[in-house]
């Protein structure tokens, strides 16, 4: 067995040569963002890797600024609902694919695989029209309207939902079973795994979002955190203090779910990026 | 077994003769948004690139026939764009292929503990939202006070402009886009590495064959498919992960060096208001994208090796 390795391989020291420095440069700026927040005015230029003395004025600064709480509060809302509504409608369009051969289901499936193609700033202005003639601009539920469904997220629960056994299925068929009763007494709680994970992924990608909201705002108490950073970055010049803290605050959620979750994330990440 | 299979198979089709209509029950949810935020608007956007329009509600949308895909494909932005969007893509290669699939063989044999360890740390910069990586780099690159300026200073090098020198300013928002993914395409290969039989390995080995001719005879063919996954990605959508730091940190600026094809729609739609040029511009760039896709799917089906 070769992957039972023993630390005093020689490969090992070539393997820890190249991981660390790859660490290092992973994880410093994440580092940097954080000590420089913490740091006060007077230090914000000091070169040493930690705050000599930490402060949270630079977080109070940027509170004072903008509305960084409502900005949280919003980005939040928007990341729940958008995931909790790409998980539904893509638990049901998953089940639909799975479960039935159907006169066009391949022509559907391509057209759902295919929306990767068609870049972001292809449809911005046509969905934005669409917005502004609803009304909608500088809403939160803008945001929230073109984010319902996602083409990945069908996908990827088309393929949990083909490799669950049959048979079981078949089973609760002869009982008497129902679609619907089947969908969400067998498969759901079955596919616990699969759709924790995915939905850790919509959620992040969902914090994460920016040009949308960029598109879309106009005040600051309507709009997301990512925002709030753009806001500090136009004004060119020296508040790198609060600019870290704003930046700390929008990336602090998820790294937290990320140290908690951390093995399920990267697992879930690379799955499907070899999908 | 089979007969199993085909009395399901039987059973669910008469199921479906009764309720024709239940499978599109479930998929309507997801195929009308799907419908309404990507195929329509797509469709909306190949109408009006035929049309002048300032996107007013009030101003009127003109007919123009081809004459948007006339003056942007004699526009001198758009070649510099498109030059650009090549070197990002030859930029973003080394970053996102070539070095995670030496560093994932190269660390391939590393066990349990240290593994998870440096796995948790390369993968945080892709969580990071990505304003929040522009702004942390902009501070690092700073010319006055930022780290990596200081740090130059301090090795007797003279500092370096990154963001604001035509030269630096392009490889700089490669660096920063590569930094986001290297972490992430070391592990998907690291993960299909894992895959390959530890056998085929050891076999080679016992034949005495050196561990370079392992990993080109053996790793190399078996990687294939996700090497040429990654590349794919990265041609495809490479150009499009740059374009949060262009905007944030260049706006395709000094002089343009920045700017890429998806960069140059977006100032066309938002910033001069042409909506028909942006329009015509984003349905050159999804063919473009469409025909590349295809090529480089059909490459791969054809080029690939297969570990069974």
């Amino acid at each position: 067995m070769t992957t039972d390795a023993k630390p005093r391989r020689p490969g090992d020291w070539t393997a820890h040569a190249v991981m660390i420095p790859l660490a290092f440069i992973s994880v410093f700026p994440v580092w940097w963002m954080l000590v420089t927040s913490l740091r006060p005015l007077a230090e914000i230029y000091s070169p040493l890797p930690w705050p000599a003395a930490m402060t949270l004025e630079n977080y109070s600064y940027a509170t004072g600024v903008i509305p960084v709480w409502t900005m949280l509060a919003n980005t939040m809302i928007f990341s729940i609902i958008s995931t909790a509504l790409q998980l539904l409608t893509a638990v049901l369009a998953a089940y639909g694919f799975a479960r039935w051969r159907f006169f066009g289901d391949r022509v559907l499936f391509a057209l759902v695989a295919m929306t990767w193609l068609v870049p972001f700033q292809v449809v911005m202005i046509p969905n934005y029209v669409v917005i502004a003639q609803m009304g909608l601009v500088d809403t939160l539920t803008a945001l929230m309207l073109p984010n319902m469904a996602s083409a990945f997220a069908i996908l990827l629960l088309v393929q949990a939902m083909r490799s669950f056994p049959v048979e079981v299925i078949d089973a609760a068929h002869m009982d008497g079973a129902s679609h619907w009763r089947i969908l969400w007494r067998i498969l759901v709680p079955n596919l616990r795994a699969p759709l924790a994970a995915l939905s850790i992924l919509l959620f992040i990608s969902a914090w994460n979002e920016y040009f949308w909201p960029l598109l879309l705002t106009r005040s600051e108490d309507k709009t997301v955190i990512q925002i709030g950073i753009q806001m500090f970055l136009t004004e060119e010049g020296s508040q790198w203090g609060p600019l870290m803290a704003v930046s700390t605050l929008a990336c602090l959620p998820v790294l937290v779910i990320y140290l908690v979750v951390q093995r399920q994330v990267i697992d879930s990440f690379v799955k499907a990026g070899l999908r | 077994m089979t007969a199993l299979a085909t009395s399901s198979i039987a059973r669910r089709k008469a199921w479906l003769r009764r309720q024709p209509w239940a499978p599109w029950l479930y998929l309507a949810p997801a195929l009308v948004l799907l419908v309404i935020w990507i195929y329509g608007p797509l469709a909306y956007a190949f109408w009006l690139s035929f049309h002048e329009w300032n996107m007013l509600p009030t101003a009127p949308r003109r007919y123009v026939g081809l004459l948007n895909y006339e003056r942007l494909i004699g526009l001198p932005d758009m070649k510099a764009a498109l030059w650009n969007t090549g070197i990002y893509l030859i930029g973003l290669l080394p970053l996102t292929v070539i070095l995670p699939v030496a560093i994932a063989i190269l660390t391939n044999e590393l066990s349990g503990r240290w593994r998870d360890l440096y796995r948790a740390l390369i993968f945080v910069p892709l969580i990071i939202a990505p304003v929040a990586a522009a702004a942390v780099w902009r501070w690092m690159l700073n010319v006055d006070f930022g780290i990596v300026n200081m740090a130059l200073r301090g090795m007797g090098l003279s500092a370096v402009d990154f963001l604001k020198d035509d030269d630096t300013a392009i490889w700089t928002i490669i660096w920063i886009t590569g930094w986001k993914l290297i972490g992430f395409s070391t592990l998907v290969i690291s993960a299909s590495l894992s895959n390959i039989n530890p056998a085929l390995i050891e076999a080679a080995r016992m034949d005495g064959g050196k561990e370079w001719q392992i990993t080109r005879r053996i790793r190399l063919p078996l990687l294939s498919p996700t090497i040429f996954l990654l590349v794919l990605l990265t041609i495809l959508l490479g150009a499009q992960w740059s374009f949060a730091y262009i905007h944030v940190l260049t706006q395709g600026g000094p002089l343009g060096s920045t700017s890429n094809v998806y960069y140059l729609l977006w100032q066309f739609g938002f910033g001069s208001l042409a909506a028909g040029w942006a329009s015509a511009a984003g349905m050159l760039l999804f063919v473009g994208f469409g025909v590349v896709a295809a090529g480089l799917i059909w490459l791969m089906n054809r080029a690939s090796f297969h570990d069974n």
